[in-house]
């Protein structure tokens, strides 16, 4: 903290003891130009945040506030590839995955771009094949089905897209599926090879160090599995014409079987949580087709050009940052709740659950001090309409302050494929939209929503003053969806910059893999000691191991 | 009668000659391809018993002549018959519009054409909306073609049956009259509705197509139990009950008439969502089953092919033709080259048909001579059984070829006698 910063912060606090007094409903009162105000579009997204507990002035104290941080020289460094992760000395440069093919990136020796490019090229040569019908099994079969496994950043990103986008679905010559298998007990990978066919079933193994045991025991089960079916023998056309490996770390994947020409590589400057741009994402091109991709990497570089060279007030990543800043530091607000109005979004909360809170759940500053102030907020979501149905009661009338991300697109069910029954799916669309509209709108009114509301009963009764923001996409497709994820980076940049952290590292996750891999040992009997742990573990393992035994 | 024939399809030639055969004074319209060319030059685009000899003797008797391109029917018909590909379905209702209609002129259509079912009747609604159809006879009749390949001018002029699909008395008159010198030993016209008799020659191409997919689904099992399915077909063939035509298995069938196209029924039920379960299954088991001899070869190899040569023998979709529509060859060439194959092929006929398919590649080699296509292949795919591979020079095979591996989709050869000779062989379901 420099003296700068902390006058920042001491006005922002100033400010934010006179702000939190009002309410809502009280802002709206006192100005009909708030919306125009405290909105703005950029392309096809527009991003409100009239709903949010804040004036003109808390947008220019936070504007400051990230000057005094340095907001514009994190940027720089971020985005001139600078080795921003400190922690592991290493650049974050997602961003140059989308670059288009005739960007110039110069870092160190490297041409970051025709790295990028030749693998998008690699990658689009294994999609053609299999969209042609011409990727063979080991029988010579066509491959119809495509499993991913990975988890955390090899498996949200890529799930969540392609459910996404399955309106977009590129025409195959034969039937395509995608599938995800993720956890490590082999739930969904029993559940899929139960009706797959071995002999058309094609395996993408997807971790960027190769090392992930949730991932590596899921291939091996995959592996018997196909060895069952065709032999030991027949153990290097299995290799050969069912797998394919994405990864950071080559030689593991050779170490593993992967045939060289089954490889995809990124880049230690990728992230896990930042890499569905990367090889990562086949599953998405495979499911849209390489054109697709390449617009959802057009989506989100528009947004990283954006964020490099638009004045903060017109900033969406920078303003959505610092508005979270000033919820989460000044209001007190420890929850933010994800709320896509569209099914296919489904998996967008759990997607933002881990690019945020394991990129900025942090309490240790850069410079190795622990942080003076709360930093990421706890994250969840589902589809509105469907939470509607679920926690939404807590947030009208609970004890909590939460504040709201809706994210709703203007205009569905235009595309061909819904031609038939066009009419009565827009119909329900509109009703999404409406709903949509009408909760963040009793949730920031409350009571002056309604007519008479004080002739009710309390417990009839809403509080209000629960701030959201809204995103409207003009229409969810490759392109917006780019933009809205890169988006999200960028915002969670923004907060870890406020915030003094580093968001690209992930300690946290790392010591408990170890521990689980000396209490397997003590689960399968190869270390009988159980005085080593604590009494409730010890406990617990009794148990276990009784029933495992008989 | 004065009839006036149009198409190039081998059924459009037989009708087209048969007629005349007995007496009726036959114009027929070619649309223009190879057909059109071969017949202008005098020759015969169909190699059918009888059919080259019976064209040149009614030419000459001045009762079969060739209409120039684009003429309108003779004045004095009034039959016109359509024996056009399954493709030509805009064809027959450019035909229909162009007809002329001064002074109340009456017209039955004659379809023998493989349209999908309810063309006749659409057919007919075309005719009914030419000028003056109120006050004369438009009719439209089914007469599907029943030709049996290699007795097909014998299979119209003693058919065995015809079926006749037409609603109007006056258009059955017509029919049967224009039909009546093959029809007097007994009555063998079948009457129904045009629907019914377009149903019933789907219905017989369903089912010689689903006896083959039956016998490729035997062969692929046999492949599997170590048993000879040759010895198999014909026992099966034997049983009263079965009978043995359409038992062959091989690399699938191809051709216009068991396309997808020709098994849909009417559009209106694609659109309601019914569908031939089991003839959907019948042409999935075969586009399978073209590949069959690109799978053997696959697995040979251990799933790289990356850099080899390989040989075709017969592209056309049957032996004598020199059309490659739905042939198994192009999906097998197709899969070669996406595995960095060089596709040696040699096809008596169908040679250009090829090339138009294929344009300019690199992986492609035509060539006239057989042998020339076999120079330092890793194998021999035979894909059509023209009459020429039967019994090739084995000794010269086997020094030309870097690898003596045969591949055979059509169980010519036999595979004992392969191996004494030195090669490898894998058959349909027998090796």
């Amino acid at each position: 903290m420099t003296e700068a910063t902390d006058k920042q912060w001491e006005e922002l606090i100033a400010h934010g003891q006179l702000v939190e007094k009002q309410h809502l409903a009280d802002f709206f009162a006192e100005d009909s130009e708030r919306f125009n105000k405290m909105h703005r579009q950029f392309g096809p997204l527009m991003y409100d945040f009239s709903k949010q507990r804040m004036t003109a002035q808390t947008l220019r104290h936070l504007i400051d506030l990230a000057d005094a941080h340095d907001l514009q020289g994190w940027i720089d460094r971020l985005f001139s590839g600078e080795e921003v992760n400190c922690t592991e000395g290493r650049a974050a440069m997602h961003w140059a995955l989308r670059l288009p093919a005739d960007a110039k990136c110069q870092v160190g020796e490297d041409n970051v771009t025709a790295q990028v490019h030749g693998q998008l090229q690699q990658m689009e040569r294994i999609v053609d094949q299999i969209h042609a019908g011409q990727w063979r099994g080991a029988t010579g079969e066509v491959i119809t089905d495509v499993i991913n496994i990975g988890v955390g950043g090899s498996d949200l990103g890529p799930l969540m897209v392609t459910e996404a986008l399955n309106d977009f679905t590129c025409p195959t010559k034969h039937r395509l599926n995608v599938h995800f298998a993720s956890t490590i007990d082999g739930s969904q990978l029993s559940q899929l090879l139960r009706d797959k066919k071995p002999q058309s079933t094609l395996f993408v193994i997807s971790s960027k160090s190769f090392t992930t045991i949730d991932t590596l025991t899921n291939a091996a089960t995959a592996l018997q599995w196909l060895q069952r079916s065709f032999g030991k023998r027949a153990s290097s056309s299995i290799l050969h014409c069912h797998f394919i490996g994405v990864s950071a770390s080559p030689h593991k994947m050779t170490e593993w079987g992967i045939t060289e020409k089954n490889q995809l590589d990124f880049w230690g400057w990728v992230g896990g949580r930042y890499s569905l741009w990367s090889a990562i994402g086949l599953p998405i091109a495979l499911k849209i087709g390489m054109h697709g991709f390449r617009r959802l990497l057009a989506g989100a570089h528009d947004m990283d050009e954006h964020f490099k060279a638009t004045p903060w007030e017109d900033n969406l990543p920078v303003l959505m940052g610092m508005i979270g800043v000033w919820n989460t530091n000044i209001l007190d607000i420890n929850a933010l709740s994800i709320l896509p109005y569209d099914g296919r979004l489904k998996q967008l909360p759990l997607y933002l659950e881990q690019l945020e809170m394991e990129s900025n759940g942090k309490s240790i500053t850069r410079d190795g001090e622990p942080v003076g102030r709360s930093t990421c907020p706890i994250i969840w979501g589902d589809v509105g309409p469907n939470a509607q149905h679920a926690f939404y009661q807590l947030l009208h009338q609970g004890t909590e302050a939460v504040t709201c991300d809706f994210i709703v697109p203007v205009r569905r069910y235009h595309e061909a494929q819904h031609h038939e029954s066009a009419g009565e799916l827009a119909a329900q669309h509109q009703l999404s939209l409406a709903n949509c509209l009408a909760q963040s709108r009793l949730l920031a009114l409350g009571d002056a929503a309604l007519k008479n509301a004080e002739e009710m009963p309390l417990y009839m009764r809403y509080r209000g003053n629960q701030s959201s923001s809204t995103v409207l996409l003009d229409e969810l497709n490759p392109y917006t969806l780019g933009a809205l994820i890169a988006l999200y980076e960028h915002k969670v940049f923004v907060q870890s910059v406020i915030w003094g952290i580093n968001p690209f590292d992930q300690w946290g996750v790392e010591m408990g893999k170890k521990l689980a891999m000396s209490t397997l040992a003590k689960i399968r009997g190869e270390d009988s000691s159980l005085d080593d742990t604590d009494v409730s573990t010890a406990g617990l393992l009794r148990r276990i191991k009784a029933e495992w035994k008989s | 009668m004065y009839i006036d024939v149009y198409g190039d399809t081998l059924c459009a030639l037989v009708s087209a000659a048969g007629l005349a055969s007995s007496g009726h004074n036959v114009s027929l319209h070619v649309p223009e391809g190879p057909a059109a060319t071969t017949l202008a030059n005098g020759g015969c685009p169909y190699r059918e018993p009888g059919l080259d000899e019976l064209v040149t003797e009614q030419t000459i008797a001045g009762r079969f002549k060739l209409a120039a391109d684009g003429a309108p029917p003779d004045e004095r018909a009034a039959i016109i018959w359509l024996a056009l590909s399954p493709t030509d379905i805009d064809l027959a209702f450019e035909i229909i519009g162009k007809l002329p209609t001064e002074s109340g002129r009456s017209w039955v259509v004659v379809n023998q054409s493989t349209f999908p079912v309810g063309t006749t009747e659409a057919l007919e609604r075309a005719l009914g909306e030419l000028p003056g159809s109120e006050s004369t006879q438009r009719v439209a009749a089914s007469l599907p073609d029943l030709l049996i390949e290699g007795a097909a001018v014998k299979s119209f002029t003693a058919a065995n049956h015809w079926l006749l699909g037409c609603d109007s008395p006056w258009g059955k008159r017509m029919v049967a009259e224009a039909l009546r010198p093959y029809n007097r030993r007994r009555d063998n016209i079948m009457m129904m509705r045009p629907r019914e008799a377009e149903f019933t020659k789907l219905a017989i191409t369903g089912m010689l197509a689903t006896r083959l997919s039956f016998m490729n689904d035997m062969a692929n099992l046999a492949d599997m139990l170590d048993v000879d399915i040759e010895r198999v077909r014909q026992g099966v063939g034997k049983d009263p009950r079965i009978g043995d035509s359409y038992l062959y298995p091989g690399c699938g069938f191809g051709g216009l008439s068991f396309s997808q196209d020709v098994m849909n029924l009417a559009s209106t039920l694609k659109h309601s969502g019914i569908q031939a379960q089991l003839l959907d299954q019948v042409l999935r088991i075969n586009e399978r089953q073209k590949e069959s001899l690109f799978r053997k070869l696959w697995r040979y190899y251990s799933t790289d092919l990356q850099g080899k040569k390989v040989a075709i023998w017969g592209v056309a979709f049957k032996p004598e033709s020199a059309r490659i529509d739905n042939a198994p060859a192009l999906k097998l060439i197709e899969a070669l080259w996406a595995q960095g194959v060089q596709v040696h092929v040699h096809d008596p006929r169908a040679l250009p048909a090829l090339a138009e398919w294929a344009g300019d590649r690199r992986d492609l080699v035509l060539h006239k001579d057989p042998y020339a296509a076999l120079v330092d292949v890793d194998a021999l795919m035979l894909v059509t059984e023209w009459d020429a591979y039967m019994s090739p020079d084995l000794s010269h095979m086997k020094a030309t070829m870097k690898q003596p591996l045969l591949l055979d989709g059509r169980n010519i050869w036999d595979p004992d006698f392969m191996k004494q000779n030195g090669f490898e062989y894998f058959g349909i379901g027998r090796r």
